[in-house]
C-alpha cells in the first residue's frame, strides 16, 4: 500500500476501532485516538520530510482506476490519485502535527459523548488530509464533503448555547459553497474529459474566455466562503464562538486553509490568465478582510469572537498575497497559512484553557491572570507576538513576504494592508492588558490553578514552530520552492499573452508603454 | 568569520544565551538571584567584547559577514549577520557599558522584589541587550528593523513589569501603540527599498523621489521611537517601568536607536534633502517644546524624561543639519550622562520612595556621593565648559550656524538656556534647601548603587575627548574653535544655573511657570491621540461591529430564511433534519471512497 494511502485512511481505521468500543470505555477511547494520531503524524511529517522540493512534480503519487462518468467526448475516467507537492505538503505537515495536540486538548472539555466525538475527530482527519493530497477532481471533492461535516455534528452536539444557530449557519454557508463548486467541477469534467488535476491544469487554457470566467468565479465563491473572505466571513465568529476548544482549533488551524489552498490549486494553478484579471479585487479584498476583521476585533468583548475576527483580518493577508501573483506573495502566503494555523490555534488552546477555568468567554470577567497563572501569561503573551508579527517569530516572515509580493504588485493596496500591522497590535495587546495585565478584580479568579503538565506538553511543540519558523524559514520555504517556481511561470506565461492580447488595443495610444506590465 | 567579527557575534548572542537559558529553565529564574548572576556575567562577556573591538578599531576599517536568513530560488533575499565599523563599535561600547551599569544598579534597586519577579526582571535586561545588540551591528535595514522591534517589544514588557499597577499596564501599552503606529514607516521603507533596490543596504544609490520617500518613512519610525513631537507622548508614561529600566531603554539607549539608525543610514538621508529639513525643524521643535514641559514636571523622572526627548531633538536636528557625525557623538555623550542622572534619581527614589521633588530637599547632606554624581551629571547635561555635553552640544550647534535663517539654531539656544534652567532647578529641590518630611529619614545608598553612578560619571564628564577620535574614526570635521558658538552656549549654560539659583534657591516660581503648566496640564497632543484612539478607531469599530451583525450578517441571514421558505413547498421529499443529510453525506462519500480503494 502506497503511504499516502495509509496516510488518509489510518485516522478511518482509527474511527473504526473507537467505534467498536463499548460506550463506557472513555479512556480507551482516547488513547485509540491518541495513538491513531500520533501514528498519522509521524508518517505524515516522515512523508513530508522524504519530499524533494527543488521538484515540482507530484511525489508519493498513487493512481488507480476508479469508475466513470460521462463526459462530451466520451467517458470520463475517475481515478483514485494522491500526491504531495510544493503546495500541499506545508499544510499535510500541520494538519498531521495538529491531530495529536488537538486530541490532548480534549481531555479538559469534553466529557459527554466522548466515543462519538472522537469517531469524528479522526473522520475529519481524513477529509483533511484527502482534500490537501487528492490530484483527482471528484476525489477532492469527494474528501472536502467528508471533512465538512465532521465539524457540523462536533459544533452542534458540544457547541455553546447558541450552538443550533451556529450550526445551521456553518452548514448554509459551506454547503452553498460547495454545491456551487460542484457545479464548476462537474462542467470541468464534462468539457475536458478527465478529472485529473495535472492535467486538468495543463488543459484548462483550451476552454473559451467566458466559460474561465465563471468557472473561476465558481470555485472562488467556494473557496472564498470557506478561508472565509469578507464579506462571506459572519459565519465564523459565530462557529468559532459556540465550538468546543478543539473545534475551534481544527476550524481554524486546518479547515480554514482549504479554503486558501482551494484558491492557490484551483483559482490560482488551473486559471492563471484569469486569476491576472480577478487579481485586482481579490487582492482588494484581502485587504479589506486585514483592515475590517482587525477594527471588528477591537469591538470584541467576547475573547473567542476577538481571534475569529482576528483570523478574519489574518486570512486577508494569506489572500492578499496568493492573489499578488509574486513570488514573494505566493511564498509569504503558503507560509503564512501554516503560520495562522499555528498562532491561531495555539489562541484557540489558550482561551479553551482558561474557559474551563473560569466558564466565561467575557473579557470583562478577567485581568490580573498573569499574577495568578505566570505559566499561561508566558504562553499567552508568545502566541499574540507570533501573531502581531513580531520578527525572530513566525508571522513576520509570512506577513513580511506577502507584503513585499504585494506591494511589487499594487502599492496602493499594500499601503492598505501595512495599516493592519498597527491594528493588529491594537486589538491583540488591548485584550492582553484587559486579560493579563492589572490587579485581579474578580474574586473567581483568586483560586485559578495554572497550567498542568499536559496543557504544557501539547503547546510546546507550536511554540518551537512558532521560533523555528521565525529563526530559520527555510526549512520550511525550501519545500515550496520547486513547485512555487513552476507556478509562477506559467503566471508569467500567462501575462506574457495577456500583455499580447492587449498589445494591438493600447498600441497606438500609448506606444511607448507596450511593454510596462 | 573574522577575529573581530566573532567578538561581534559574542557580544550580540552572550546575552541571547544568558535570556535563553532563563526563559528554558524556570527554576534558574524563579531563584531570582542565579539568574541575575548569569545575566550579569552575560552582560559583561558582552562589554569586554565591545571594549575589545574598540581597542582593536583601525580609522577606516569595515567588515561585515552575513548568513541568509530568507531564500528562495537559492536566493537570499533576507540576510542577518553582524558589521563591524566604527558606528558599530562605538555603540556597542556605549550601549553595554551603560547596560551593564544599569543591571549592576538594578541588583540593589530590585532587592524587595520577590525571587521570580527579580529573575524575570534580569531575563528581561538580557533579552533587551541582545535586541539592542542585534540593531547595532546590523549588517543591512533588515535586521536593523528585527532588533528594532525586539526592542520595542522589551520596552513594552519592561515598561509594564509591574503589571498589577493599571497605570504601568496603560502605559506599556501606550508605548507599544504609539512606536508601532510609527514602525509602519519602517515596514514600508523597507518595502520601498527592497522593490527599488532588491535590498536592504542602506549604501544603495536611489532616484531623488524614492530616497524621499524612503527616508521619510524611516524618519516616521524615528519620529516614535526616540519620541519627537508629536508623538513623543508615549516617553513621560512610559516612566511608570523600574527607574533603572528607564535609564537603560528610555534614556541612554532604546530610544535613540532611532538617532542611530539616521547615522546608520546617512547615505540614504544624504540623497535626500527634502527629509532632512524636516529634521531639522522637528529636532528643535521638539528639543524647545520638550524643555519647556520640563521645567514643570514635578515628577524628577518626568523632568529627565521630557530633557530626553528635548536632546533627542538635538541630535535629530544635528541630523538634518547633515552632521551624522554631530547627532551620533551627542548621543553617546548624552547615553552616560542621561543613564547617570536617571540612575541617580533611582538612587534618590529608592531613599525617599517618592517620585515627586516636593518629597525631596536637603539631601546633599543626607546622600552626598548619589548628590555629587548627579550634580556632574546635571551640569554636563546643562552644558558647562569643560564637560562631556558641552562638547556634544556645541558641535551640534556650530553645524547649525546659519541654517535655515538660523532659527533652529536659536530655538537650540534657547533650549541650551532651558535646559540649564530646569536641571538648575532639580538640583535645587532635590539637594539644595531644607529636607521634607520624606527626606528626614534618606540614607545614602549601597555599594552596588553608588558604583555605577561614579563608573559612569567618568564618561559624563570626559567623554567630550573623545570627540577627535570619533571624528577621525567617522570621517568628519571636528575641532575646537573659540566662535560664536561655543561662547553664547557657555554663557547661556552658566547663566541658566545661576537663573536657576537665583529663582529657585530663594523659593520663588519661575516666570512663564503658570503658562507652562497650563500647557502641560492641557497636554493637548496627548489628548488629541487618546481622543483618536477612543472615538476614531474604538468608536469605528463599534459601528463596524454594529453592521457587521446587523447588515452584513442581516443580509446574508435574509438570503438563507428566503431560500428556506421556498424550499418550504418541497418539504414532504425530505425529513427536514439537518442531521440526516449530513449524516447521509458523509457515509455516501466514505463508501464512494472505500469502493474506489478496494475495487
Amino acid at each position: 500500500m502506497n503511504n499516502l494511502t495509509l496516510l488518509v485512511f489510518l485516522p478511518l481505521v482509527g474511527a473504526l476501532l473507537v467505534a467498536a468500543t463499548p460506550k463506557a470505555a472513555v479512556s480507551a477511547q482516547r488513547a485509540i485516538t491518541l495513538v491513531t494520531m500520533l501514528a498519522t503524524m509521524v508518517l505524515g511529517l516522515s512523508v513530508c520530510l522524504d519530499f524533494d522540493g527543488a521538484s515540482a512534480a507530484a511525489q508519493h503519487v498513487i493512481e488507480r482506476p476508479w469508475f466513470s462518468l460521462p463526459g462530451a467526448s466520451g467517458s470520463v475516467p475517475i481515478a483514485f490519485k494522491l500526491g504531495l507537492d510544493g503546495i500541499s505538503v506545508l499544510m499535510v505537515a500541520l494538519t498531521a502535527l495538529l491531530g495529536p495536540i488537538v486530541v490532548l486538548s480534549t481531555w479538559g472539555h469534553i466529557h459527554e459523548r466522548v466515543k462519538e466525538f472522537m469517531v469524528w475527530l479522526l473522520v475529519m482527519q481524513t477529509g483533511m488530509l484527502g482534500v490537501f493530497l487528492s490530484l483527482d477532481l471528484v476525489l477532492f471533492y469527494v474528501f472536502w464533503e467528508v471533512s465538512l461535516v465532521p465539524l457540523y455534528f462536533i459544533l452542534g452536539i458540544w457547541g455553546g448555547d447558541r450552538r443550533l444557530y451556529a450550526t445551521i449557519k456553518f452548514f448554509l454557508y459551506t454547503l452553498s459553497g460547495s454545491l456551487v463548486m460542484m457545479i464548476a467541477v462537474i462542467a470541468l469534467l464534462y468539457q475536458l474529459g478527465t478529472a485529473d488535476i495535472p492535467t486538468l491544469i495543463e488543459r484548462v487554457s483550451s476552454l473559451p474566455h467566458g466559460t474561465q470566467v465563471w468557472m473561476f468565479g465558481a470555485f472562488a465563491l467556494a473557496f472564498c466562503i470557506k478561508v472565509p473572505v469578507m464579506p462571506f466571513h459572519t459565519w465564523l465568529p459565530d462557529a468559532h464562538t459556540e465550538a468546543p476548544t478543539s473545534g475551534s482549533v481544527i476550524l481554524a488551524g486546518v479547515l480554514l486553509k482549504m479554503g486558501t489552498y482551494g484558491l492557490l490549486r484551483f483559482c490560482i494553478q488551473m486559471f492563471p490568465g484569469i486569476s491576472l484579471e480577478a487579481a485586482p479585487w481579490m487582492m482588494g479584498l484581502g485587504a479589506a478582510g486585514i483592515v475590517y476583521g482587525a477594527w471588528l476585533a477591537s469591538a470584541q468583548n467576547d475573547i473567542k469572537r476577538l481571534v475569529a475576527c482576528s483570523s478574519v483580518s489574518h486570512l486577508g493577508y494569506v489572500v492578499l498575497g496568493l492573489f499578488a501573483l509574486t513570488q514573494a506573495g505566493l511564498r509569504g502566503s503558503v507560509l503564512q497559512m501554516v503560520n495562522h494555523g499555528i498562532s491561531t490555534g495555539l489562541l484557540f488552546l489558550l482561551v479553551g484553557m482558561i474557559y474551563e477555568r473560569r466558564h466565561t468567554r467575557a473579557l470583562d470577567q478577567y485581568g490580573g491572570i498573569a499574577s495568578v497563572m505566570p505559566v499561561y501569561a508566558v504562553f499567552f503573551v508568545v502566541t499574540v507576538l507570533s501573531s502581531v508579527g513580531l520578527p525572530g517569530l513566525n508571522g513576520f516572515v509570512g506577513e513580511y513576504l506577502i507584503l513585499l509580493g504585494s506591494f511589487q504588485a499594487s502599492p496602493w493596496i499594500a499601503a492598505v494592508s501595512v495599516t493592519g500591522v498597527i491594528f493588529g497590535a491594537v486589538y491583540l495587546l488591548m485584550a492582553t492588558r484587559k486579560f493579563l495585565w492589572g490587579p485581579v478584580t474578580h474574586k473567581a479568579n483568586e483560586g485559578l490553578a495554572d497550567l498542568g503538565a499536559r496543557e504544557v506538553g501539547l503547546m510546546v511543540p507550536l511554540v518551537v514552530l512558532c521560533f523555528w519558523i521565525g529563526f530559520a524559514p527555510n526549512t520550511f520555504l525550501d519545500r515550496t520552492d520547486g513547485s512555487i517556481d513552476a507556478l509562477v511561470k506559467r503566471i508569467d506565461a500567462a501575462r506574457a499573452v495577456r500583455t499580447a492580447a492587449l498589445a494591438p488595443v493600447e498600441a497606438p495610444l500609448v506606444a511607448t508603454e507596450g511593454e510596462t506590465r | 568569520m573574522s577575529t573581530l567579527q566573532s567578538w561581534a557575534a559574542l557580544a550580540v548572542l552572550a546575552p541571547l544565551a544568558a535570556a535563553l537559558l532563563c526563559v528554558v529553565l524556570p527554576p534558574l529564574r524563579k531563584a531570582g538571584k542565579p539568574a541575575a548572576a548569569l545575566c550579569l556575567l552575560s552582560s559583561l562577556v558582552s562589554a569586554g567584547s565591545a571594549l575589545y573591538l574598540l581597542t582593536q578599531h583601525e580609522t577606516g576599517s569595515v567588515s561585515r559577514t552575513t548568513i541568509p536568513w530568507i531564500v528562495f530560488g537559492g536566493k537570499a533575499i533576507a540576510s542577518i549577520g553582524v558589521h563591524v565599523d566604527a558606528t558599530s563599535v562605538v555603540m556597542l561600547v556605549v550601549v553595554t557599558m551603560v547596560a551593564l551599569c544599569v543591571q549592576i544598579f538594578s541588583t540593589a534597586y530590585m532587592h524587595d522584589e520577590k525571587p521570580s519577579s527579580y529573575g524575570r526582571y534580569f531575563t528581561l535586561h538580557a533579552l533587551f541587550l541582545f535586541s539592542m545588540n542585534t540593531l547595532v551591528v546590523a549588517p543591512n535595514l533588515m535586521q536593523l528593523f528585527a532588533g528594532w522591534e525586539l526592542v520595542g517589544l522589551t520596552s513594552y514588557l519592561l515598561i509594564g513589569f509591574w503589571f498589577q499597577k493599571p497605570s504601568a499596564a496603560k502605559a506599556s501599552v501606550k508605548a507599544f501603540w504609539m512606536t508601532k503606529l510609527a514602525d509602519m514607516g519602517f515596514v514600508f521603507a523597507l518595502l520601498v527599498l527592497f522593490v527599488a533596490t532588491r535590498g536592504f543596504e542602506w549604501s544603495a544609490r536611489l532616484s531623488t523621489e524614492t530616497a524621499t520617500l524612503v527616508t521619510a518613512l524611516l524618519f516616521l519610525a524615528v519620529v516614535g521611537k526616540s519620541a519627537q513631537f508629536p508623538l513623543h507622548v508615549w516617553l513621560p508614561d512610559a516612566m511608570e517601568g523600574p527607574t533603572p529600566v528607564s535609564a537603560l531603554l528610555h534614556a541612554a539607549t532604546m530610544v535613540a536607536a532611532g538617532v542611530f539608525l539616521i547615522v546608520r543610514a546617512d547615505p540614504l538621508f544624504a540623497q535626500a534633502p527634502a527629509t532632512r529639513d524636516v529634521m531639522l525643524w522637528i529636532g528643535s521643535g521638539t528639543a524647545l517644546f520638550a524643555a519647556c514641559l520640563a521645567l514643570v514636571q514635578t515628577d524628577i523622572k518626568k523632568v529627565l524624561a521630557y530633557s530626553t526627548c528635548s536632546q533627542l531633538g538635538y541630535m535629530v536636528a544635528a541630523l538634518g543639519a547633515g552632521s551624522a557625525f554631530a547627532g551620533f557623538f551627542h548621543l553617546g555623550t548624552h547615553a552616560f550622562f542621561k543613564a547617570l542622572l536617571f540612575l541617580g534619581a533611582g538612587s534618590v527614589i529608592h531613599a525617599v520612595h517618592s517620585n515627586e521633588l516636593a518629597d525631596m530637599g536637603g539631601l546633599r547632606k543626607k546622600m552626598p556621593w548619589t548628590a555629587l554624581t548627579f550634580g556632574l551629571g546635571a551640569l554636563s547635561l546643562a552644558g558647562v565648559p569643560g564637560l562631556a555635553g558641552f562638547f556634544s552640544k556645541d558641535h551640534v550647534l556650530s553645524e547649525l550656524e546659519g541654517r535655515a535663517g538660523w532659527i533652529p539654531w536659536a530655538l537650540l539656544m534657547l533650549t541650551s538656556f532651558l535646559t540649564a534652567f530646569y536641571m538648575g532647578r532639580v538640583l535645587i529641590k532635590a539637594f539644595g534647601g531644607a529636607p521634607s518630611a520624606k527626606a528626614h529619614h534618606a540614607h545614602e545608598s549601597g555599594g552596588a548603587m553608588l558604583l555605577p553612578l561614579f563608573v559612569l560619571a567618568v564618561p559624563a564628564v570626559g567623554a567630550g575627548f573623545f570627540g577627535g577620535k570619533l571624528a577621525e574614526w567617522s570621517g568628519a570635521e571636528y575641532h575646537l574653535h573659540l566662535g560664536l558658538t561655543p561662547i553664547v552656549a557657555s554663557c547661556l549654560a552658566l547663566g541658566g544655573i545661576f537663573a536657576a539659583l537665583a529663582v529657585f534657591g530663594r523659593g520663588k516660581t519661575a516666570p512663564f511657570t503658570s503658562v507652562l503648566e497650563g500647557l502641560d496640564r492641557a497636554s493637548a497632543v496627548d489628548r488629541t491621540w487618546a481622543g483618536l484612539y477612543r472615538h476614531v478607531l474604538l468608536g469605528v469599530s463599534a459601528v463596524m461591529g454594529f453592521i457587521d451583525r446587523y447588515v452584513v450578517d442581516g443580509l446574508m441571514n435574509a438570503i438563507g430564511y428566503s431560500t428556506i421558505e421556498s424550499g418550504a413547498s418541497v418539504r414532504r421529499l425530505q425529513t427536514g433534519r439537518i442531521h440526516d443529510y449530513a449524516m447521509a453525506v458523509v457515509v455516501g462519500a466514505l463508501l464512494i471512497v472505500l469502493w474506489g480503494v478496494l475495487r
